[in-house]
């Protein structure tokens, strides 16, 4: 299984990194997406596992179906999937930052002087045009 | 689902123990499913009686609705690759040959590029090949011969990692390529796990577990970390499995664990 | 039907087994046998006649046991057919009868086949006065004694029963393997034990002598036919229940 883990239903972890490359842009609006026999070869699953991870994100109408040709990134899918990274953010990096820096005795005001430090440099590598 | 395999209170009894007690199990049609247990498991007899190579003390074999059994017209529809098969005294490209006689679907272009991955050679004996080389005149059989019924039992011994991967690879292509009911059994559960759609579990001649795979991942949990804050973290949860080095503790519950708490101090 | 034409093929896949193999043995046999009696000075014995003694050449000729070889080979193609073979067609889906019926086939097929060589093989010798050497290899008096057809039918008959019996035994290895194999050896020496005192106990050795003398070489072969059908049942009511 090349990249995936033990830790979550396969085609969970299948329907997330999908869900991940439409967000990031990777697979734009109208493009297809692998097929789910292509999928499953890549990771060495078993196809209807990989069937199964296309059917969340298509029930979730992130993907659409066009007949006998194969699943497409609908249309506002990827304002979707931000919004959803949105709103999880402040739980999945806020939370733990918070409490690492209490862990470590880092006052509020000192963390957010490095949170805009860090912003700033971020800033600068995207005009450099080496952002990440 | 429509069962290609239907197995009912199966029981096999050798002088003194048995292999298998009242194993009732369902294999369905177009999928793959794993066998999985240890060493004398029973898996094997499973299989074999399954294939009509031993007989049941007590309980019912249906492969496709009938009994297969000495029945020509369902054995035909199966091919059963054992660890350990015999071959006769010939070469292996006279096995294949048989193999296609035998098997409406065969598929003697799989069959080269298989052997040309394998790098076996059509005109050695089989009696010369390798125990590893054997495992693979076993694969390339099995899956050439497109039955649709195919069963495979701990097929690659004697095969290195990188061949095993060209096995799982070429298992997966046929697959997709040409649908068809897979029973494979392996103990190599983390190479395999990927691959199947159902798990059948025996230990001791029983089935312990029968489920699919994607249920199964995730139904234990390793928490590792202080010992207090592990403890209070799995509180409440079954513990299977529980692991001390001074103030570490490495537990395994029940269950999986909910992403968001996952993420707590 | 086309199953058993499977398993027939199946043996043969490997020409050298079944179709080469026993002919080298039998011309191995067979030049042996020349080689021997090239060396061997034909026997004469002394006649005493009105005119003193006279040395006449024995003209029975001298037998020799090359025909020995090709029937054990039959029985070790007939072990060798079940022993080694019936594994792989069994993983490959063939029932256990079709597998039997198919070779029992090809043991007549071969039987057959090999028994016309042989015939043709007598009537050569014949033809060439022993090959030259006043040697009667394929010829066994009064079992292979006769015109061509009765030697090839006599011929067939025994090959096949050899064939027969060798089944039966690689049956029966498959099933019980070496201890098996004791007990079925043993079994049948206790028959052979069992009819002989029987024979004893009734007094009735003068007429099973008596049965056997007056048997002709036709009568023979059709006891023969008998005893390979007989083997053949026994083989095919064993086979039924063996593993692999």
């Amino acid at each position: 299984m090349a990249g995936l883990d033990a830790d979550a239903p396969l085609f969970a972890q299948v329907a997330e990194r999908l869900a991940a490359e439409i967000a990031d842009g990777g697979v734009a609006e109208g493009e297809r997406v692998p097929s789910s026999n292509e999928l499953a070869a890549y990771y060495r699953i078993n196809p209807a596992t990989a069937a199964k991870g296309i059917n969340v994100l298509a029930d979730e109408g992130l993907l659409e179906k066009r007949r006998g040709i194969g699943m497409f990134v609908a249309s506002g899918a990827r304002l979707l999937l931000l919004e959803r990274r949105r709103n999880r953010f402040a739980e999945r990096y806020v939370q733990p930052m918070v409490a690492e820096a209490e862990r470590l005795g880092i006052a509020a005001g000192e963390l957010i002087d490095m949170v805009r430090a860090a912003s700033h440099a971020q800033d600068g590598l995207i005009q450099e045009g080496l952002a990440l | 689902m429509t069962a290609a395999i239907s197995v009912a209170g199966l029981t096999r009894r050798y002088r003194g123990h048995r292999a298998l007690d009242d194993v009732t199990v369902d294999v369905e049609a177009g999928s793959i499913t794993g066998l999985l247990g240890r060493n004398g498991a029973g898996k094997t007899t499973l299989m074999r009686i399954v294939a009509g190579q031993e007989f049941a003390s007590s309980g019912s074999v249906r492969v496709f609705g009938a009994s297969p059994v000495e029945n020509d017209q369902v054995l035909r529809r199966m091919i059963f690759i054992r660890e350990d098969q015999a071959y006769p005294d010939v070469k292996v490209g006279h096995a294949l040959r048989v193999a296609s006689w035998l098997h409406p679907n065969w598929n003697g272009e799989v069959a080269d590029r298989l052997l040309a991955d394998f790098g076996l050679p059509e005109s050695r004996a089989i009696k010369k090949l390798s125990r590893g080389m054997r495992s693979a005149l076993g694969i390339v059989i099995g899956l050439a011969a497109r039955a649709e019924v195919t069963m495979f039992d701990e097929p690659y011994a004697g095969l290195d990692a990188v061949a095993r991967q060209v096995f799982y690879e070429w298992l997966l292509a046929e697959y997709v390529a040409h649908p068809r009911t897979l029973l494979l059994s392996t103990h190599l559960i983390d190479e395999a796990a990927g691959l199947l759609e159902r798990v059948v579990v025996i230990a001791a001649g029983r089935v312990v577990l029968d489920a699919a795979a994607d249920d199964l991942r995730g139904a234990a949990t390793r928490v590792s970390g202080p010992a207090l804050a592990v403890d209070e973290f799995t509180a409440g949860r079954p513990v299977w499995e529980r692991r001390r080095l001074g103030s570490q503790e490495s537990v395994v519950v029940a269950g999986p664990l909910a992403r968001e708490s996952s993420v707590r101090t | 039907m086309s199953t058993w034409i499977n398993v027939v093929r199946y043996h043969l896949v490997s020409r050298v087994n079944y179709l080469v193999l026993p002919w080298g043995w039998l011309a191995f046999a067979f030049a042996v046998d020349i080689v021997i009696f090239a060396f061997i000075p034909v026997g004469h014995h002394v006649v005493p006649t009105a005119r003193g003694i006279v040395q006449v050449q024995d003209d029975s000729g001298r037998y020799a046991g090359g025909m020995g070889a090709i029937v054990l080979v039959f029985f070790a193609m007939g072990v060798q057919s079940v022993a080694r073979s019936l594994p792989f067609a069994l993983a490959l889906g063939v029932s256990r009868r079709s597998y039997y019926t198919g070779t029992a086939l090809l043991a007549v097929t071969l039987a057959v086949g090999y028994g016309l060589v042989l015939a043709a093989l007598q009537a050569m010798e014949r033809a060439t006065g022993g090959w030259w050497l006043a040697t009667h290899i394929f010829r066994v008096p009064y079992i292979l004694d006769g015109p061509w057809y009765l030697t090839w039918l006599t011929s067939s008959v025994t090959l096949a029963l050899l064939f027969a019996y060798g089944m039966w035994f690689g049956i029966v290895y498959r099933r019980w393997s070496l201890p098996g194999m004791l007990a079925f050896i043993a079994v049948q020496v206790a028959i052979l034990l069992a009819a002989a005192l029987l024979i004893t106990w009734s007094h009735a050795w003068p007429g099973t002598g008596h049965f056997f003398v007056t048997l002709s070489a036709a009568g023979l072969t059709g006891l023969l036919a008998a005893a390979t059908a007989a083997l053949l049942a026994g083989g095919y009511a064993t086979v039924r229940r063996a593993t692999v």
